[in-house]
């Protein structure tokens, strides 16, 4: 389906969404969002158009400056309140299914800032992110990306004596078979390309920015 | 009389529950209308606020931040909160004169005022960055330690024990190899002829940190003990272990906090609010008697940003006109460029004259913001420095300051996130005779002597 195919009340429905969930007006949003349900529009249609391109409109507010860390949170819970309304009359075989990401810094690391962030960023571009916090074990990190059925799983450091650990997940994950079922990105401050590719991480993200670039490199 | 710590541990039991992104939206939400409240703006033109009337009202709005939303303790998911009378008590009672260290290299910390003539205690070495092997740590900082202008010295790590086995933190071998360092660290300071003098190290552990005390050689009782809150206002078991250890044996405790531009502070105005709100928390959660008011910019790694001078200095501005309580700026000691750089300079000295100038000490060292796991990345020199600044800046007022922050702007802001990465210790220093080599010296006299024709004139 193309918008121009859409009669010209359904566009405006449609991008009035978008620009609702990019403002963070929650109250429009979910009228909007009934609305659409309401024209009979296609739901996994209004998902792609009006979420995904809010995505990529809070995203660029957040790389000017102009929207900070607190933003992408109010918007990407926003998306989930607005994609299960839109998404509530589609059978299951058709939802399309979002790349899982688990995220969390390294055990003994209790820096949180940088990992908020990338884990906001994914969240808001349109992966399902499970967000373990801080220190955190590396079977822990295994044994809920298992249950998840995750795509990725996102390691932040930021100390060098906590780097180690990235290298543990990978190898922990080798040990037990389970290495091609996950992606394994990396980052934090002392944690550089190089270092990614010494202990066989499939990505690495040098900041937020960089690290939302990795993963939709290697899972879209 | 004040808060035991006891009460406060009882609050982390029985405060209200709340789910942490709860938590992190009321500072961002709370912060926005303070700052209207207050009329809080940031004016890019103005990088550091010479009147100190918009520091008051931070100030301000940072007390009602504290006192409204309080200290979210992540182990147990509860907020700590205070009263505004039992507040009141905690920073009347907090000292504002300390001494550190021992013997002759004892020193006083004490309140600075804004344009103070206070002399700012500097604790400089490379700061937590990694050592190839026990000579190399030894060497360079003992070079550090022969510097007179500086008061105190910070210690790095070695990654390896016996040079083939990790060091990993949370592990049996961040205990042992911490305390290795400290060792390592004391004699060298003894080789410099400063025994007494401060050492401060952290641990990524509190069992870490805490395996570090000494008398004969490890860290002593006047050297304190860092506890860092954990980013924007927050605090969990293991920062308060710190508090806990510090108390119980009568240790000076040293706290830190930075709040987060672009994080859920929000703006700089919110950063500046945010930055207070922490080193109130500080004080009166963990224990502090002495903090480090900072600032983050979550994309840029450089802690001198124009909006981050401006946030952490006129936090600190705030706190030094309102209080009495000992403030540690240190906002120049992560430059994005590494050591061996004009542009490291710049970047330190922008930092630290703010810090001085807006009444704080520098304790936190110096290291380029992202070392990674590169070993001797840093020399001596960049500890003069950033010695000499500080107490070249003593009694500057804030127009001069003002001014030449503009002037050092000009030379880096627009490389900040391409920064030159300079070079380790091999590249810069005669290892034996712990000098710089000509080319790096010749470097830092150039700094020195432009800096001194914009008026900052360093000590030697």
């Amino acid at each position: 389906m193309e918008l121009s195919n859409l009669p010209h009340e359904q566009r405006d429905l449609l991008d009035s969404l978008r620009d609702a969930i990019v403002a963070i007006d929650e109250e429009r949003a979910k009228e909007l969002a009934k609305n659409i349900v309401n024209e009979k529009i296609d739901p996994n249609f209004a998902i792609k158009h009006s979420i995904a391109d809010a995505a990529v409109k809070v995203g660029e507010k957040f790389d000017s400056g102009e929207y900070f860390l607190p933003h992408l949170v109010m918007a990407g819970d926003l998306m989930d309140e607005v994609g299960a309304i839109l998404g509530k009359n589609i059978p299951p075989e058709q939802i399309e299914r979002k790349n899982v990401i688990v995220i969390g810094t390294v055990q003994a690391d209790m820096h949180s800032v940088g990992k908020n962030l990338v884990a906001t960023m994914l969240k808001s571009s349109g992966f399902q992110v499970h967000d373990m916090g801080v220190d955190v074990p590396s079977i822990s990190f295994i044994e809920k990306a298992k249950e998840l059925k995750a795509d990725m799983i996102a390691l932040s450091s930021l100390l060098t004596t906590t780097m180690p650990y990235q290298k543990e997940v990978i190898e922990d994950l080798k040990s037990m078979g389970l290495r091609d079922q996950f992606k394994v990105m990396v980052g934090g401050g002392p944690v550089t390309r190089q270092y990614a590719e010494e202990i066989g991480a499939d990505g690495y993200g040098k900041d937020a920015i960089d690290a939302l670039r990795e993963a939709k490199k290697l899972l879209m | 009389m004040r808060l035991s710590f006891w009460e406060i541990l009882l609050r982390t039991k029985e405060g209200p529950i709340i789910e942490e992104k709860q938590f992190d939206l009321s500072i961002f939400k709370r912060a926005q209308k303070l700052q209207e409240k207050y009329q809080i703006k940031y004016d890019p033109e103005k990088p550091l606020d010479i009147d100190g009337d918009l520091a008051d009202r931070v100030y301000q709005a940072g007390v009602e931040l504290f006192l409204d939303i309080g200290t979210y303790c992540t182990t147990t998911r509860r907020i700590i909160k205070l009263t505004e009378q039992e507040l009141q008590v905690e920073m009347n009672s907090c000292p504002d004169e300390l001494e550190l260290g021992q013997g002759e290299d004892r020193v006083k910390i004490v309140h600075r005022d804004v344009e103070g003539d206070q002399e700012p205690v500097v604790v400089a070495g490379i700061q937590t960055t990694p050592f190839s092997d026990e000579e190399m740590m030894f060497n360079i900082t003992k070079g550090c330690a022969m510097d007179r202008c500086i008061d105190g010295i910070w210690a790095g790590i070695l990654l390896k024990i016996d040079g083939k086995y990790d060091v990993v933190a949370g592990a049996p071998s961040e205990v042992y190899q911490y305390r290795r360092t400290i060792e390592i660290i004391r004699k060298a300071i003894k080789a410099a002829g400063r025994p007494g003098m401060i050492i401060i190290n952290n641990a990524p552990t509190s069992l870490g940190t805490i395996a570090m005390y000494s008398e004969e050689n490890g860290l002593r009782k006047t050297d304190g003990i860092e506890t860092t809150g954990m980013s924007e206002l927050k605090v969990d078991y293991d920062d308060l272990n710190r508090s806990a250890f510090g108390l119980a044996h009568g240790i000076h405790i040293h706290g830190s906090h930075s709040s987060v531009i672009g994080g859920f502070s929000g703006g700089p105005e919110g950063a500046a609010i945010v930055a207070v709100a922490g080193a109130l928390q500080l004080v009166a959660v963990q224990k502090a008697d002495s903090f480090r008011c900072g600032v983050l910019e979550s994309l840029v790694k450089s802690r001198v940003t124009r909006k981050e001078l401006w946030a952490a200095g006129t936090a600190i501005q705030g706190l030094s006109r309102n209080t009495r309580l000992i403030v540690d700026g240190s906002i120049g000691d992560h430059p994005a460029a590494g050591p061996g750089t004009k542009q490291y300079f710049y970047e330190s000295a922008a930092g630290h004259i703010v810090s001085t100038v807006m009444g704080a000490h520098s304790t936190q060292g110096t290291r380029k913001y992202v070392v990674g796991n590169t070993c001797n990345y840093g020399t001596p020199l960049e500890s003069r420095w950033m010695g000499e600044v500080c107490k070249g800046a003593v009694g500057m007022d804030r127009v001069t300051a003002d001014r030449i922050v503009r002037y050092l702007l000009a030379k880096y802001e627009d490389k900040l996130t391409d920064a030159p990465q300079g070079e380790t210790f091999e590249k810069l220093y005669d290892g034996e005779k712990l000098e710089p080599l000509p080319h790096y010296q010749k470097l830092y006299e150039e700094v020195k002597e432009e800096l001194g024709s914009q008026g900052l004139h360093l000590k030697d």
